[in-house]
This record gives structure tokens, C-alpha cells and sequence, in this order.
């Protein structure tokens, strides 16, 4: 090969090398980016009336006489839409059965639509579920709401090679002739004023209860059913993991127990988590019976397990690069080994251990498949400290699942998804932030 | 530091000793107790690893074992890929779940393993230092996201943009990935076909006749390809594609932190003595560096391909579930299951306590994954350990 040639192909290797890990970074943009963009859209947002109706019947919160008045504004024109109604059901009345009938489904699924729109239409009885108490919260999902009322989804399946594709099909014209005609201008001219939306930050999103299975408020449970987890994991598997790196550092002799006991720790790390949650349920609930069925208890002793690994390897990293001379300066002064581990070599390792502490706590915090069997419920109230020995928790990871794949209506709470994801995303990576400073700092020290 | 003085006798040793530390024989025995006792304790929590391993293998088989209580029970779990546990009588078969958990892994593998592996050598080899300052926390970051935080993407995001403009996604990765790839091989074939060939105005002829053939056959394959690929059809973005995707980019910060060191391991004398004979560095790196590496590349490799078969919540979430084998065999367009997905999902459903075949079966999938992770832990650790020794021989 000619030497072009050959620089030509370094050239493209370079690039290739550069093109892959551009890659990698794009892709975490790309993961974050949604989520970071949406997420916070669950905090701030254009809130409706009906939001503030909310929060002060359901949490006794915001300025009551304001929002009178606000009640008043906004059913001066809600008042007219329903006239509106009252005068078609009159006209209905008088028409032919035939008539009535061919207008008898498109007129309920006009009430339906403004039933979401609005809330409950003056002489429905009062609803059950709470998210059919309230109209749109959200002004964002208002406008969705509003595309509902004012078109009817089709499906064109027209060519039979491709997949069926949906369109639009205005409601307004098949109510021609009647007095109905007139409401969808007029909601679509008036929402805003019938709402009256806002823009807000609803910092109780994070402090909040949820209500009706996330339809309302906030994921403050979940919160804290994380914290608890990941703090109760953290209780059990630092002290241990730290005496075990200190054993591997500075008693283990090399020998085949001790590298028994090395590869142990390594096929730990490697088992699968969906294995140590099957490991949780059939030890520490079927076996050892630590609680009745899921609790906070056995969570945190599966997860506890699961970061053990973890902490053990970087506790012993940290100790190994602590100087030597530390150490001999230690001994040689005539205090004993035991003296000289903990108070010349821990505190000397301790920012180094600390940050495969914080970065353990993070793991615990996200991981999702060992809660699933032992710890995680779906639905719930905030436990009290007290109860994390015998009752289970909602937590963020797991309740991420269950509201995304198994909740009856996931499309329409998509904000408290994203939500949930923005803020267990954020605790990992503020955690593992705050290891990589950590880091940062050691290497300084060490390097004097 | 008694034995320093070799011409006292033993007595007299002892007796110095005791002079110069005022500690009685007896505390000093008891000193000794205890720092023997204080060692034991250490040594009994250090061991407190190697007995959960212990306890996780003996739990989760003492509930799989159960399941296979039959030959025949034995033979249609590996066989057949009816999976109705729901029946009377239930049916576990488990062929098509085991497939589709080798299938993501495998897609995932062919998507993370040349991705890891240059991005590591960009690591070691090419980029300076300060660049890979920055580089090193977007690596972390990738591996610290939670799994569900991924499969949530997976599925509330990736899945719709797969499904509705999958075909010129396709198509255009195609073209992006492809286009350089052909360009650069269609460059090198057609001088290494005219090598042969005597200098002069014909050599030159031949190349460039060589080039412009090679070139349109090139730009032939791109369009067909690139045309196929735009008119598939994606019936359900929450497929093994999708999967196999997202677990790759779980992957490959593992991928890229082995096998990265097992790269800066092999001394500067080697990628030296190739640099002093005249070599690129892209042939430094692939004649020299890449074979001296290669077996912690490996362990590299097999701990990436490891995290991609044990994640769960990415599967469970956007796999789509189907316990089926996919027709074709290789359509990575098609939902599939994985046994961690059905470990999942079935044991809401199976009889938790009292322990009924459905129940068993999950824990015999455990079983499966845990003997794997096993086995190719210790796999890769070996490895690791005899290119350790190898590197220090030399």
C-alpha cells in the first residue's frame, strides 16, 4: 500500500474512534433531553382554574377569596356554553326519533369531551373518581382536550399497505341546522376565560400526595419510599463492605482462601438484579419471615446485597492508594496495626470510600428489579419511619414501571412520568456529581 | 526485630525484650488474643460475601429444583416455546423466551462491542489528556441512569419514533454508518488489485477504472439497501431492534472502562518499538496493541454482554413481551421476551408462598441466568488474571 493510502486509513481509524464516542454523547443528550424538557414540565406549567379548585379542596391551599372570584369570572362563561346545551336538549325533544338518533352519539361524545374539558356539566351527579371531578388542570392538556371537542378521530384505512393513519373530521358540520352549531366557535373563542390559566410553579409535585393513582398532586411518597430504600441499604452494606475492604488490604493473605473469597465478591457483582430480588424473596421473606410479605426491610437488605460489591471494591481501591509512608510513619512511631487502621488509614481513605458510598446510594436509589419481589407497591401513602420494618413502599423506580406500563390511562399522565423519571435521574446524577468532586478533590489532596 | 541479634540465645533475647517494652508476658499474650480474635472477626465479615453467594445459589435452586421434578417437564421447558402458564394443564416452554433473550443480547452485542472497543482505544491512544477529562463523565453518566429511567425512554420515546418513521431512521443510520465505510473500502480494494500491476500510464488507468466499477457497484448497494430499509414496516416500535439498542448504550460503559484498561496496560514499549519501525498509529494499534490487550478486551466484552442479558426493566418495559421466535429468525422488527422480562412479570401472577409450578419455573430461569453469570464471570476473571501475569512476564 502507498503511504497516502495508509495515512488515508489512520486518518479514518482516528475518526472512527472520535465518531463512536460523539455517538455515545449524543446518546446520552438524546436520552436526557426529553426527559430533563418534559420533566420539568411537571413542576412548572400553565395551571387552570381547575387546578386551584384542586389544590384547595384536596390540600386546603391558595387564597380562597380570589379564587371566588376567579369562580365567578370563569362561570359567567361557562354559564353560556351550557345554556347552549340546555337549549339543544329542548330542540332534541322535539324532533322526530329517527332525528334524535342519528344525532344521539356525536352529541354524547360532545358532552364527554366538555365534561373533560370543564368538569362535571350542571345536573351530573357527582362523580366517584377525582379525576372526573376537576376539568383540565393543565392548559397544555387543555388544548388537547379542546382538539377532542371540536374534531372527531378518524381512521383512513383506505390503502391497505400501509398502516391505517388517523385525521381529523370537524364536529361542527354534522350539527348543522341546529342550535348546537354555535357552541364549538364559542369554546373554542372562550377557553381561555373559562379556565383562566396561569403560569405556575407547583413545587408540590415534589411534597405532595398523589390523588386518584397520580391523576393529581405530587409523587412525595415515592420520594421517600427511594430515600428510605436506598438510606436502609446504605445502613446495612457500608459498615460491611468498609471491615471487608479493610481485611482484604491489610490482613488477607494471599493464599487460595482469600482469593475464593475475591472471586466470590466478583461473581456477586455480575449476578443479574432481577436474581437478587428472586434471592430476596425466597430468603428474607419465605425463609427467614423478616417481615409478612414485601417490606422497606427486606428492600433495603436485597439492595444492601446487591451494592455490596460495590463498596467493598472502591473502599479498597481508596485504602490501597493511601501512601505507604502514612502507614510507616504510623508503625514506625510504635502504634499497633489495629491504631494505625483507624486513625492514620481510614480518615486518610475516607473521601475515597465516601464516593463509592455516594455512588452505591445512587445505584440503590435507581435499581428497580431487586424492589419488585421485596419492597415496591404501587400505590400508596407515605409510610412513617415506623412502619419500614413490616409494610411495603411506592418508590420512584418502581412506580416509573407501573404508571408508564400498567396504569389504566399512562397516556393521559405523561407530566407525572416524566416527572418521576427527571426526578430519580436527578438524584443519581446529583449524587454521582458529587462523587466525581469528591474524586476531584482526592487527587489534588494526594498530589499535594 | 528479635531475631536481628542472632548471637544472644533465645532466653536472653526474651529477656531484652521484655526490658526494653515494659509490657508483662501475660498482657502481651492477651494482646495477642485479641489481635487474633480481631482478625478472625474481619476475616468472618469478609467472608460474609462468599456465603450470600453461597445462600443465592442454594435458595434460588432450591426453588427451581422443584420444576424439574419430570424428564418430560425438563425436555419441553428447552424445547418447545408454548408458554401458557395460565392453562389447565399450564405449559412451560421456554425456547422462545431463551431466544430472545440470546437475540437482544446478541443484537445489543454487535451494536456495543466495536462502539466499546474503539471508543476505548480513542480513550487510551488517541485523545489527549485534557479531552479526556470531559469524556470520562459522559461515560459515567450513561452507566449511572437508572435501567428504568432508560426503559422508560424506550418506550414512552423511542418506541413511537420507531414505529412511525422507523423505515427512514433506518435508512438514514444506514446511509450515515455505510456511505464512509464503502467509500473508504472501495479506496483500499482498488489499490491493493492494481499492486500487482507494473508502473506506469497503464497502473494508473487500471486504478482509476477500478475505482469508478467498484464505486457504482458501492452506490448500487447503498441505494437497494438504503430503499429496503426505508419501505419496512414497523409494526410495533417495542421490538427487539429498539431493545437492543437502548441495552447497548447500557453496555458500553462497561465495555469501554475494561477494556480501556486492559489498553493502558500494555506498556509504551510496545506501541514504541512499532512507531520506531516506521507504522501509523492506526496500525500501531490494531497489529500491536489490540492483539497484547486482546484477552482483557475479552473479559471486557464478556462483562458488557453480561449487563445486557441480566437487565431487566429496559425488556420488561419495551420488548413487547411476545414469547414467540420471530419468523425469520433474525427479524429484529418483531416483539420478543426475555427471561428476565418473564421473571418480572409472571411472579405478580405465580402463587408466592405456597410455591406452584409457576412459581418454580421463575426460579428455574433465575437459575439459568445465575449459572451464566456465573460461569462467565468466571470466565473473564481468568482471562483478566493470566494477561495480568502475561504483561508482568514480559
Amino acid at each position: 500500500m502507498n503511504l497516502g493510502t495508509r495515512k488515508l486509513l489512520d486518518r479514518s481509524f482516528t475518526a472512527l474512534g472520535i465518531g463512536s464516542i460523539v455517538i455515545m454523547g449524543l446518546a446520552l443528550l438524546v436520552v436526557l433531553a426529553p426527559i430533563v424538557s418534559k420533566g420539568v414540565g411537571a413542576l412548572v406549567f400553565r395551571e387552570t382554574i381547575e387546578h386551584r379548585k384542586l389544590l384547595s379542596t384536596e390540600f386546603h391551599r391558595g387564597d380562597g377569596r380570589e379564587l371566588e372570584k376567579e369562580i365567578a369570572l370563569s362561570n359567567g362563561y361557562r354559564q353560556k356554553a351550557f345554556d347552549m346545551l340546555a337549549v339543544f336538549d329542548q330542540e332534541l325533544e322535539q324532533m322526530t326519533p329517527e332525528r334524535q338518533e342519528q344525532y344521539r352519539e356525536s352529541y354524547d361524545q360532545v358532552k364527554t369531551a366538555l365534561r373533560g374539558l370543564l368538569g362535571p356539566l350542571p345536573g351530573d351527579t357527582d362523580p366517584e373518581l377525582a379525576r372526573n371531578r376537576y376539568g383540565q388542570t393543565r392548559w397544555d392538556k387543555a388544548e388537547e382536550k379542546l382538539r377532542e371537542l371540536l374534531y372527531e378521530q378518524k381512521w383512513d384505512y383506505s390503502n391497505p399497505d400501509v398502516i391505517a393513519k388517523p385525521y381529523d373530521v370537524s364536529r361542527a358540520p354534522g350539527f348543522a341546522g341546529t342550535s348546537l352549531v354555535r357552541l364549538f366557535p364559542y369554546v373554542e373563542q372562550n377557553l381561555d376565560k373559562m379556565l383562566l390559566p396561569e403560569w405556575t410553579f407547583y413545587w408540590g409535585f415534589i411534597t405532595d400526595s398523589s390523588i386518584d393513582a397520580h391523576f393529581f398532586g405530587g409523587i412525595w411518597p415515592e420520594i421517600q419510599g427511594t430515600l428510605f430504600l436506598a438510606i436502609g441499604a446504605m445502613l446495612f452494606a457500608f459498615p460491611l463492605g468498609v471491615i471487608a475492604a479493610v481485611y482484604f488490604t491489610e490482613y488477607a493473605r494471599d493464599g487460595f482462601l482469600t482469593s475464593m473469597l475475591r472471586s466470590a465478591n466478583s461473581t456477586l457483582a455480575g449476578v443479574p438484579s432481577i436474581v437478587f430480588g428472586l434471592f430476596g424473596l425466597a430468603f428474607f421473606i419465605n425463609t427467614l419471615h423478616v417481615s409478612e410479605s414485601k417490606s422497606v426491610l427486606a428492600g433495603s437488605l436485597t439492595l444492601a446485597i446487591m451494592i455490596l460489591p460495590t463498596i467493598i471494591r472502591a473502599s479498597e481501591e481508596a485504602i490501597l492508594s493511601v501512601p505507604k509512608t502514612y502507614k510507616e510513619a504510623s508503625l514506625g512511631l510504635g502504634s499497633t496495626k489495629w491504631n494505625t487502621i483507624m486513625t492514620v488509614i481510614l480518615p486518610a481513605a475516607l473521601p475515597g470510600i465516601l464516593t463509592g458510598g455516594v455512588i452505591s446510594l445512587g445505584r440503590a436509589a435507581g435499581e428497580t428489579a431487586p424492589i419488585i419481589f421485596t419492597a415496591a407497591v404501587s400505590v400508596g401513602t407515605a409510610i412513617g419511619l415506623g412502619d419500614v420494618l413490616s409494610s411495603p413502599t411506592p418508590a420512584l423506580s418502581w412506580n416509573i414501571y407501573n404508571l408508564a406500563s400498567e396504569h389504566e390511562a399512562a397516556a393521559q399522565i405523561r407530566h407525572v412520568q416524566y416527572g418521576m423519571v427527571l426526578a430519580l435521574v436527578t438524584v443519581v446524577l446529583l449524587l454521582n456529581l458529587s462523587a466525581v468532586i469528591l474524586r476531584a478533590r482526592i487527587s489534588k489532596k494526594l498530589k499535594g | 526485630m528479635q531475631n536481628s541479634n542472632g548471637m544472644i540465645d533465645d532466653g536472653a533475647s526474651k529477656q531484652g525484650r521484655s526490658s526494653v517494652f515494659i509490657v508483662s508476658a501475660r498482657k502481651r499474650k492477651l494482646q495477642k488474643i485479641s489481635q487474633k480474635s480481631g482478625e478472625a472477626t474481619l476475616f468472618l465479615i469478609a467472608s460474609f460475601v462468599a456465603i450470600i453467594v453461597l445462600f443465592i445459589f442454594w435458595f434460588v435452586a432450591r426453588d427451581a429444583v422443584p420444576f424439574f421434578d419430570s424428564l418430560h417437564t425438563f425436555r419441553e421447558f428447552f424445547t418447545s416455546s408454548e408458554w401458557y402458564p395460565a392453562d389447565d394443564p399450564p405449559r412451560f416452554g421456554a425456547l422462545a423466551i431463551i431466544y430472545g433473550s440470546l437475540m437482544i443480547t446478541v443484537g445489543s452485542a454487535l451494536i456495543a462491542v466495536p462502539m466499546g472497543i474503539l471508543a476505548s482505544i480513542c480513550l487510551s491512544d488517541i485523545l489527549p489528556f485534557n479531552v479526556r477529562q470531559y469524556v470520562k463523565p459522559v461515560i459515567e453518566m450513561l452507566a449511572a441512569i437508572p435501567s428504568v429511567a432508560y426503559g422508560f425512554f424506550a418506550l414512552v420515546v423511542f418506541a413511537p419514533l420507531l414505529q412511525n418513521s422507523g423505515g427512514p431512521i433506518l435508512m438514514w443510520a444506514w446511509w450515515l454508518i455505510a456511505t464512509p465505510f464503502l467509500l473508504l473500502m472501495v479506496i483500499v480494494a482498488s489499490e491493493l488489485l492494481t499492486t500487482s500491476i507494473a508502473k506506469g500510464a497503464m497502473k494508473k488507468t487500471a486504478h482509476l477504472g477500478l475505482i469508478l466499477i467498484l464505486g457504482a457497484l458501492a452506490l448500487l448497494l447503498l441505494y437497494f439497501v438504503g430503499n429496503h430499509l426505508q419501505g419496512l414496516m414497523i409494526m410495533s416500535g417495542t421490538n427487539a431492534l429498539n431493545v437492543s439498542i437502548i441495552l447497548s448504550f447500557m453496555a458500553l460503559p462497561t465495555i469501554v472502562s475494561v477494556s480501556e484498561d486492559a489498553l493502558q496496560a500494555v506498556g509504551r514499549d510496545l506501541r514504541e518499538g512499532s512507531y520506531a519501525l516506521g507504522a501509523t498509529r492506526a496500525e500501531t494499534i490494531i497489529k500491536t496493541v489490540l492483539p497484547a490487550a486482546s484477552s482483557g478486551i475479552l473479559a471486557a466484552v464478556i462483562l458488557g454482554i453480561m449487563r445486557a442479558l441480566g437487565e431487566t426493566m429496559v425488556v420488561w418495559m419495551a420488548s413487547g413481551n411476545s414469547s414467540h421466535i420471530p419468523d425469520p429468525w433474525f427479524n429484529y422488527l418483531e416483539s420478543v421476551r426475555t427471561l428476565t422480562a418473564t421473571i418480572a412479570g409472571d411472579m405478580g401472577e405465580a402463587d408466592q408462598v405456597t410455591g406452584s409450578a409457576r412459581f418454580h419455573v421463575l426460579f428455574a430461569m433465575g437459575l439459568i441466568l445465575l449459572i451464566v453469570s456465573f460461569v462467565s464471570n468466571l470466565i473473564s476473571e481468568r482471562i483478566v488474571v493470566r494477561q495480568r501475569k502475561v504483561l508482568s512476564g514480559q
